[in-house]
């Protein structure tokens, strides 16, 4: 806020900036958290040592992770389901919402109603199992990519943005002699550089994220994003070491087991940072695309 | 829907022609609508049927069981099970959570060093955009027995053990969990909010000698309430919408009896379990129940509120 006070309450200021401080130390702690240990050497975080700075330095669990031709694996088909996904998401938006603007589409109202009835309603998770399957896309590629190249929300964006830009505009190019494809193309889609951003950013960052689509629809590990890589390696193999820790077990595989549970334990902090970094790089950036969206999510359509 | 009707003289000719290229951009995506949201829909059937994959929906070899499946559901004891997991989540989630963000964007919009509070706030976005899976793996190796959260609660005094196998645990950590990674950015619309009143008011307040706490609760917070009450109204409509995916990563068998929910459930004992026309019977069951409370939701903010989703 820019409005100055002439009362001056220095405790109030206090007060609030100790608790925003707070609020913001207990967000980034835990990631602050997991980079100090990723990184301390492996002794001091068994010891319990590592807690605000980082003991020693230690890379080796990064080296594991950079020889991992699984990981590598991974983050080439995250590129690759990333990178499609939201081109085919920007087309299919702007595609589909362009005709929505024009006041002499025959049967709008249809189309409209059309759109926004899955928007409430959806089959649920089995019959859209079973329809993705039965055409053939189950343990391909195309399982992650078709299915959600399309966002009924993204299309109601991009048309809210559309019925902005002048009616004149589409008039004198109209007169010109271009047809609906040329002003989509030549007129419409240069100016909606900004709705644009915002649905690029929130489609990548999604299908970054993703994971549970694979998990149902790619049984085969080779197809994986590398969200599904690290769902393997933090929640699946926590669980099996857990399991293991009640098992009655002589003293020497104990101390072995607890030896592998540390440096598997580190390898984890080694991953969640080195699959998060980017993001979180980037992120600054968007920032400001990103609440656009959450304004423009939150008018009317 | 705005529908701008402008009579633009075009002779009918143009008109179709006109039409012809509209369609021809709208139909790839219709089509796409079609086959990806409106044939599993059509799919719902299943679940009055004992459904043997491969087969169409509909059509020759059919077999019409009418509600068996909901009877089979709603008398075991997943029914209730699910229902008060569904419940217990959602309640302690609201608790835990509401009121977060709206205190956190009172407490940001009090601070007055403009650079530490965009830092701050770009901070507390942060989680939102870190991967669901990221999450769940920091929380499952934090609450492990070596994990930061035993060691500081042992600091303290307790001592916690195997608390991932916990079933009373869980709620609690499914909350916390979840109010650590959406609160920063729930509460962006309550900022917006506020930074849309009017100064003035501020400016006449201070005239009269208020204090800045006093303004906080005379201007900020008034203004805020239809937006709390909008927001608390659609949190309690979706009361029966957990965060399956955010579960399946953070649940193990040793505690389903508090973890387990609609979307869990369908995922192990309809997909996983392969009991295709059970499993949809379920998720129907829960999905009409939910609808019916976002509907009842959506009427009583146009009422109260006059603010509605459709």
């Amino acid at each position: 806020m820019s409005y100055k006070t002439a009362n001056k309450n220095t405790g109030y200021d206090v007060i609030v900036a100790v608790l925003c401080l707070t609020i913001a130390v207990i967000t980034i702690y835990p990631m602050w958290y997991v980079l100090i240990l990723s990184i301390s050497n492996p002794n001091a975080v068994a010891r319990g040592e590592v807690w605000i700075l980082p003991k020693g330095f230690y890379f080796d669990s990064y080296k594991i992770i950079f020889d991992d031709f699984r990981m590598w694996r991974g983050l080439r088909n995250s590129v690759f389901y990333t990178v499609t996904g939201t081109v085919l998401m920007l087309i299919t938006s702007s595609l589909a919402a362009y005709p929505l603007t024009r006041p002499n589409l025959k049967g709008r109202t249809a189309v409209v109603i059309f759109l926004l009835i899955p928007m409430y309603i959806s089959g649920g998770l089995i019959p859209t199992f079973l329809v993705i399957s039965k055409l053939g896309l189950y343990n391909t590629v195309w399982a992650l990519i078709i299915p959600g190249c399309y966002g009924i929300w993204n299309i109601i964006l991009c048309r809210t943005f559309f019925m902005t830009i002048s009616q004149e505009l589409w008039e004198s190019a109209s007169i010109d002699g271009a047809n609906n494809y040329q002003i989509f193309l030549q007129i419409y889609i240069p100016l909606s550089k900004p709705v644009l951003a915002v649905i690029a950013i929130y489609t990548v960052v999604a299908i970054w994220n993703s994971w549970f689509a694979s998990m149902v629809y790619q049984p085969n590990e080779v197809l994986h994003p590398v969200q599904m890589y690290l769902q393997r390696v933090l929640i699946s193999q926590t669980l099996k070491l857990d399991a293991m820790k009640d098992l009655p077990l002589d003293q020497e595989t104990r101390k072995w087991l607890l030896r592998k549970a540390l440096t598997a334990k580190q390898l984890k902090y080694s991953i969640i940072i080195f699959v998060t970094l980017p993001i979180i790089m980037v992120y600054p950036m968007f920032q400001k695309h990103f609440v656009k969206g959450v304004m423009l999510g939150s008018l009317k359509g | 829907m705005l529908i701008r009707k402008k009579t633009i003289k075009m002779t009918t000719k143009k008109n179709v022609k006109d039409n012809i290229e509209l369609y021809i951009m709208l139909a790839p995506v219709l089509v796409l609508i079609f086959i990806f949201s409106y044939i599993p829909l059509f799919g719902i059937v299943i679940a009055f049927q004992e459904y043997i994959p491969g087969l169409p929906f509909f059509g020759e070899g059919v077999n019409w069981v009418g509600i068996k499946h909901f009877k089979a559901f709603i008398d075991s004891f997943y029914f209730i099970r699910i229902l008060k997991n569904t419940l217990v989540l959602n309640l302690l989630n609201l608790v835990m959570g509401f009121w977060v963000p709206i205190f956190f964007a009172l407490l940001l919009n009090e601070m007055r060093t403009v650079k530490l509070r965009k830092f701050i706030q770009t901070v507390s976005y942060m989680p939102y955009f870190i991967s669901a899976v990221v999450v769940a793996g920091m929380v499952l190796s934090f609450i492990s027995d070596d994990g930061i959260v035993i060691k500081l609660t042992s600091i303290l005094g307790f001592s916690l053990r195997s608390v991932n196998t916990k079933a009373e645990a869980f709620p609690f950590i499914y909350a916390i969990t979840n109010v650590w990674k959406n609160f920063g950015w729930s509460s962006i619309l309550y900022l917006s909010t506020i930074s849309s009143i009017d100064p003035t008011l501020y400016e006449v307040a201070e005239i009269d000698g208020a204090h800045r706490l006093q303004k906080v609760w005379y201007i900020t917070i008034p203004f805020m309430v239809p937006l709390i009450i909008i927001q608390l109204i659609f949190a309690i409509g979706s009361i029966l919408h957990a965060n399956a995916e955010m579960i399946l990563l953070l649940y193990n068998p040793s505690i389903y009896s508090s973890a387990d929910v609609i979307g869990t459930y369908v995922y192990r004992e309809g997909l996983l379990g392969v009991r295709y026309s059970y499993g949809t019977a379920v998720g129907l069951l829960l999905s009409v129940m939910s609808f019916t409370l976002v509907y009842t939701a959506n009427r009583t903010s146009r009422k109260f509120a006059d603010f509605s989703l459709w």
